[in-house]
């Protein structure tokens, strides 16, 4: 455990110079500061709120100056003090280390450094001085004002990470900031860009999004969140036209040899973004996909009122106009295997199949045969194949959805427009227990969505092979569980009938199973997903790697995105080197995530109250029978003005470290 | 739009009437939604401001000189804050004027100026410069950290006839982006590099002339230094007045004579017609002629067209007077330009009738003509060089002057506007105008100028109620219904300046929604008394716009001719020389065609991805960032190993 032997963070300041280093108290906060990568000892840690020094013979200075050099070169150059101030502040700090220094000039650097530090417009010229200032107030004799500028030639290894809450947040770790930046610079192009670093799925993500970032949005403390899912949008629907052309072969300009193929399973959202980053890499690709379109989850499960069916599509085809080609009606486990997969001359496999059975509720009278009966899953993908204008199917009467979740949410809203007389749904906690998206429940709401909370079935009736009626019990609420919410148990005698004509049992999803034989080397958790290390995606079979739902468990889309980066960048990796290398930046996270250095944040300062952008909607009455986009897009200037509300809450963490940083793709 | 910010504060609810403040040791009542900065102004507390532009809402916080010291309620240590864009909170205490908040705001000064060129004296703002008012009000007494080489490595865009874009003189204040975007809607404009490197590009990275941009000059208006000019072209007419085997024979727009005399000390809005005349004697000019005259041309020429359009049952058809909306057009809409009159504008009617028609009647060499206008606005310029108004290769107009740069022409000269007395035209030629032509000027101008002359032509007698007060107003788009009578009847009018309104109206004619006869479009807010080329302002967008207005309509008001066709000259120029409107010498000489410019930017997502910055890409190849570091090298590289990446987003 780390042990802190000089440095000040949140204006407290821990100094055991005097201390022989084993008698320092350790620190538990900093648990996991020991080494940064096997054997790798982290000797001190600079970020926005001070720095911390863990070994003896840091040159702080020099560490500063470089913290200060980052700065500098990350500065947007929008407002004065950063643009030139953290230049200053570098240059001056450089003179110093080359022993060119005086008392005049520390001075001068402090002022500046503060001066930076309180003008700055935003979050990085506001926090990238902290550490400097910090060591000017608490430890200025660790700086001096002279030095021997033949001392300073011993090497010291470091690594900066720039960060922001709303990027540590996102599991693709999007750039959130830099793509609103763009959007307030007039470059919307640009931003999309910014986007596709991390993910091809843009205008889908932009639609059904989950939205972590928006949760760790630091404008939250001022008044709402930024708006970022509507400004991404934004930028894709607005890029869209040019982006069908932007995307060719041709940007490939380092060609992988042609026997490194990659085989990817499932043309999910996870199988479509490790197919992309593998193509963008120069890797054959051939995906194998389940059904006869791509999209997966995105495409069966989210309504197309959510997500306009063309648009995921467009966005899909990407694979294929970077030469990647997709294999549609080819199961697994049905149509091909894993070995045979191999046999082929496939040197790595990802899967990301997707956890797409339903689970059923497990009560008496369940039989899916029953007409009237459907798991949600299920149920979704039978609408979607309506809409497509096969098997169509209507429904009448009162239709009943079990569960809280997303997947409810979209069954229940789907079923009125299916032609459901009404909609109950039928969740067994309290509203503020549910899963779904609240965006999501308000809307359902809206449209005239009956909600029944602390209600579960206990069994369900039906006539000739056809759904009457479900039995509820009224759910008590119990002691609280470990995880803080409080059980529930079934209140006995509670019991009475609801008479419906569907019921549709949404409450959770599990991969198939039956994709898989002994062979295949596959493990599954407890949950029954997909065995895989969180960091590498290794399911422990070589080469094959596994992410998104099927690994997972039902996720969201980004988190299947970003999966699908993660194994892209596993596979590269393996295919070169037979292992997947440490990743430093991944590290980084994980310690600023330890850390809880992002968390508690406050705003100390008054900000300008700006609303949020209110995204208009189709009318709930009109929009609660037809499938057309219930959100409408936003104008250029309701962009632009939501745009100028990111705060934009950059900031910069450092390492320093005995032994160099091992060097990772990127 | 900033729903926000509600600008009307008549509404005021009760909880607001107990806030309270203190600035300055002095308790003032503050209002919701109230920036430290507006309450300050309120009670007259003077804060320097930079980037900030109270008339057109903009105050992105990017210059960080208007800094105050606050203590909030309930927390001990004063903090320094922008006044711009921070709440005024109930019981705050602002302090501007401490020695901290001096010296903080003289720092930023200097900082400021680190990479300014500061080559004051031979800049387009000399003394009128907003920067050097900041540098003034902070007593900024030296500047330390002045780097000349950083100043010059900004790039200086030359590539248009009527605008310079100098990034050394730009402090990055954002006003032309926001006036481009908000109020023009042409959002031409655009932020980009970052650091030192951060400058306003032109979108897509092109050259002015290649770029969305109309030239319209309110980007200029609105820039607080030099950074962006019109191209002084004083030099070329100095040259003229000094060749002896030059006729220089000079005209300036409706425009300019209520918009020139606060140079030289007069109250906004004067009409300095006459001394505009006598000023142009004092420097030489051969020949003082007006564009007013070719204002009413103008009226015969598109009066006459629209009347066979109406016919004909074309509808709508634009004006085509203004060469920012011709640009707007043909770079932006070109599906609209077969709507737009051919007529061309009164300057190049001027030119080409100042070579004809003018040499011919006054037995001079139309070789030696030189013609030069005075306008306020800078399109003049792009217009005045268009291929389409040469003949052969002869420039109709040979040089536009903006307002600006006559004022320091004659300033130049030594002549000083307002000590002069009045003269008068003395050419039988064109110098004549009607109350129509010099309405020209204003937003309504050429629609009621038309239609005086409209419902002549149609009824054989003149209109009775000759001020159209249904046409005049402020509105950014404005419509009417007015009755010609004879043949035509009922015709429906629009008239759109500034041209965020005009693309919602273009929009609507090409998406058939629309139902207008004719339609009147002033590319600037207000029309030509406030173009881009009119005096600039210091920290107000248009403070004079309705005294100008007032002053262009009771010049009219006293005009005995109030109609194009009764202006005596004109009658004389159709009899003597061009036969009548629309004759086939009036479509040679007075009529144009447009082309159609639209810029397709080509984009690849590898291109993308190679300009952005401050974004690691997962795809190495695509990085700007390490190519520009594998090519460049870095400054003050470290004797020290660099491992892991550095810009380390993810």
């Amino acid at each position: 455990m780390a042990r802190v032997i000089y440095g000040a963070w949140d204006g407290k300041v821990f100094d055991n110079r005097d201390k022989g280093i084993f008698e320092i108290e350790p620190m538990p906060e900093l648990a996991g500061f020991d080494f940064f990568n096997e054997g790798n000892v982290v000797k001190a840690f600079l970020g926005d709120r001070g720095f911390f020094v863990f070994e003896p013979g840091v040159d702080l200075l020099d560490a500063l100056r470089r913290y200060a050099e980052e700065a500098a070169e990350e500065s947007c150059g929008k407002c004065t003090p950063c643009r030139m101030g953290s230049r200053l502040v570098r240059d001056k700090l450089a003179q110093l280390c080359r022993g060119e220094g005086d008392a005049a000039l520390l001075a001068e650097i402090e002022s500046l450094a503060r001066h930076v530090r309180q003008t700055s417009l935003c979050g990085l010229g506001q926090t990238c001085m902290t550490p400097l200032l910090c060591a000017l107030e608490h430890f200025p004799d660790m700086i001096g004002e002279t030095r021997d500028p033949s001392g300073a030639a011993a090497v010291q290894h470091a690594m900066h990470y720039v960060t922001a809450p709303c990027i540590e947040a996102c599991p693709a770790k999007v750039n959130v900031p830099r793509y609103i930046d763009y959007i307030k610079n007039g470059q919307p192009a640009h931003s999309l860009g910014v986007i596709l670093q991390k993910y091809p799925m843009a205008a889908t993500c932009g639609r059904v999004c989950v939205r972590f970032c928006e949760q760790a949005c630091r404008r939250n403390l001022v008044d709402e969140a930024v708006g970022i899912k509507t400004l991404k949008r934004y930028v894709a629907d607005l890029e869209r036209g040019l982006s069908e052309e932007w995307f060719s072969k041709d940007m490939i300009r380092s060609p992988q040899p042609a026997h490194l193929k990659v085989a990817v399973v499932g043309a999910g959202p996870a199988g479509v973004s490790c197919a992309y980053h593998l193509l963008l890499k120069g890797y054959p690709v051939e995906v194998f996909e389940a059904k006869n379109e791509p999209g997966g989850m995105a495409a069966s499960g989210i309504p197309s009122y959510r997500l306009p069916k063309e648009v995921l599509r467009a966005e899909a085809d990407i694979v294929e106009r970077l030469g990647g080609r997709i294999r549609y009606n080819a199961r697994l486990g049905k149509d091909f295997d894993l070995d045979g997969l191999f046999a082929q001359g496939f040197k790595a496999v990802f899967l990301g199949l997707g956890c797409d059975k339903g689970r059923p509720l497990g009560v008496e009278g369940e039989d899916l045969s029953l007409s009237g009966l459907w798991t949600g899953i299920d149920f979704l993908l039978q609408v979607h194949e309506c809409l497509q204008g096969a098997a169509c199917m209507t429904l009448k009467g009162v239709v009943a959805v079990v569960g809280g979740g997303n997947v409810a949410m979209d069954c229940a809203r789907s079923a009125l427009r299916m032609g459901a007389g009404e909609v109950h749904v039928i969740y067994r906690r309290e509203q503020k227990d549910m899963p779904a998206d609240q965006v999501e429940i308000e809307a359902a709401k809206e449209e005239g969505v009956v909600f029944h909370f602390l209600t579960n079935p206990s069994r369900i009736l039906s006539e000739d092979g056809r759904v009457t009626g479900v039995e509820l019990v009224s759910m008590r609420k119990g002691e609280p569980d470990g995880h803080g919410r409080r059980r529930v148990e079934p209140d006995p005698g509670s019991e009475r009938l609801f008479g419906c004509q569907a019921l549709i049992g949404a409450i959770g999803q599990e991969v198939d199973a039956a994709c898989f034989g002994a062979s295949d080397g596959i493990r599954f958790n407890r949950w029954g997903c997909v065995q895989a290390d969180e960091t590498t995606l290794d399911t422990g079979r070589p080469g094959v790697f596994a992410g998104g739902d099927c690994q997972l468990g039902p996720s969201t889309l980004i988190n299947a995105m970003a999966d699908g980066l993660k194994a892209a960048r596993s596979i590269d990796d393996y295919l070169h080197f037979g292992r997947v290398r440490f990743f430093p930046r991944s590290r980084m996270r994980h310690m600023i995530s330890e850390f809880r250095a992002l968390s508690k944040e406050s705003v100390e300062i008054p900000v300008e109250n700006l609303y949020r952008v209110e995204v208009k909607e189709l009318d709930p009455n009109v929009r609660k029978r037809i499938f057309d986009e219930v959100e409408k897009p936003i104008s250029t200037e309701e962009a632009y003005h939501e745009a100028s509300r990111c705060l934009r809450c950059y900031r910069i963490y450092s390492v320093v470290t005995e032994s160099p940083i091992p060097d990772a793709a990127l | 739009m900033r729903p926000s910010r509600p600008r009307n504060r008549e509404n005021e609810s009760d909880s607001e009437k107990a806030m309270e403040a203190t600035i300055n040791q002095a308790r003032i009542a503050i209002r919701e939604n109230e920036t430290i900065l507006e309450a300050a102004r309120r009670g007259g507390h003077f804060i320097p401001t930079l980037c900030e532009l109270a008339d057109i809402d903009h105050a992105p916080g990017s210059c960080r000189v208007c800094l105050v010291e606050i203590t909030r309620p309930g927390h001990e240590e004063p903090a320094i804050v922008t006044a711009c864009n921070t709440p005024i909170e109930n019981g705050m205490v602002v302090r501007t004027r401490s020695r901290r908040v001096r010296e903080m705001q003289r720092l930023q000064v200097e900082l400021l100026l680190a990479d300014h060129d500061l080559d004051c004296a031979v800049c387009a703002r000399h003394g009128d410069c907003e920067l050097q008012d900041a540098a003034q009000f902070v007593g900024l007494r030296q500047s330390r950290y002045a780097r000349p080489d950083l100043a010059k490595q900004r790039p200086r865009d030359e590539s248009s006839p009527a605008i310079i874009r100098d990034m050394g003189k730009c402090i990055r204040c954002l006003r032309c982006v926001e006036v481009c975007r908000r109020e023009q809607g042409v959002d031409a404009l655009v932020f980009s590099g970052a650091g030192l490197g951060a400058e306003i590009a032109v979108r897509g990275g092109a050259s002015q002339g290649a770029s969305d941009c109309v030239a319209c000059g309110q980007c200029v208006l609105v820039c607080p230094t030099g950074a962006l000019a019109e191209r002084d072209e004083t030099e070329i007419v100095v040259d003229y007045l000094y060749d002896p085997d030059v006729i220089t024979v000079f005209q300036f727009a409706p425009a300019v004579r209520v918009g020139f005399g606060e140079e030289f000390g007069l109250p906004p809005g004067t009409n300095v017609e006459g001394q505009v005349i006598a000023a142009l004697r004092t420097l030489g000019a051969d020949v003082i002629l007006d564009t007013n005259f070719a204002a009413d041309v103008v009226i015969m020429e598109e009066g006459a067209e629209l009347l066979a359009r109406l016919k004909e049952g074309r509808r709508p058809t634009f004006t085509s007077c203004c060469p920012a909306w011709i640009n707007f057009a043909e770079k932006l809409y070109p599906d609209i330009l077969p709507y737009l009159s051919s007529t061309k504008s009164p300057q190049q009617c001027f030119g080409v009738l100042a070579k004809t028609y003018l040499p011919e009647r006054m037995g001079i060499d139309a070789g030696r003509v030189r013609v030069i206008a005075i306008m306020p606005c800078t399109a003049k310029k792009d217009e005045a060089q268009r291929l389409m108004f040469r003949k052969d290769g002869v420039r109709e107009v040979d040089v536009v002057l903006t307002t600006r740069e006559f004022a320091h022409l004659l300033r130049r000269e030594g002549v000083d506007l307002a000590a002069l007395a009045p003269s008068r035209f003395d050419s039988p030629y064109m110098s004549e105008y009607s109350g129509a032509g010099a309405i020209f000027g204003t937003t309504g101008g050429v629609m009621e100028a038309a239609a005086r002359s409209m419902y002549s032509a149609l009824n054989g007698r003149e209109l009775e109620h000759i001020e159209i007060r249904a046409l005049r107003g402020f509105e950014a788009v404005r419509t009417a219904e007015i009755d010609l009578g004879g043949s035509v009847g009922k015709v429906r009018l629009a008239m759109c300046h500034g041209l965020k309104g005009v693309r919602t109206v273009v929009e609507d004619v090409l998406a058939g929604r629309s139902d207008f006869d004719f339609i009147e479009v002033m590319a600037c807010p207000g029309g030509c008394v406030d173009g881009g080329g009119r005096l600039r302002s210091k920290k107000q967008y248009q403070p004079n716009a309705l005294k100008r207005r007032a002053s262009i309509y009771a010049i009219d008001a006293n005009k005995t001719v109030r109609q194009s066709h009764n202006n005596p000259q004109v009658k004389r120029l159709y009899q003597d020389f061009l036969g009548e409107p629309l004759s086939h010498k009036a479509e040679d000489l007075l009529h144009t065609r447009y082309i159609r410019r639209r810029n397709a930017v080509k984009q690849t997502i590898a291109g993308i991805w190679r300009d952005i910055t401050l974004s690691t890409l997962v795809h190495s190849e695509f990085d700007a960032l390490d190519a520009h570091r594998a090519n460049a090298g870095r400054e003050a590289k470290a004797p020290l190993a660099r491992s892991g990446k550095t810009g380390g987003r993810d």
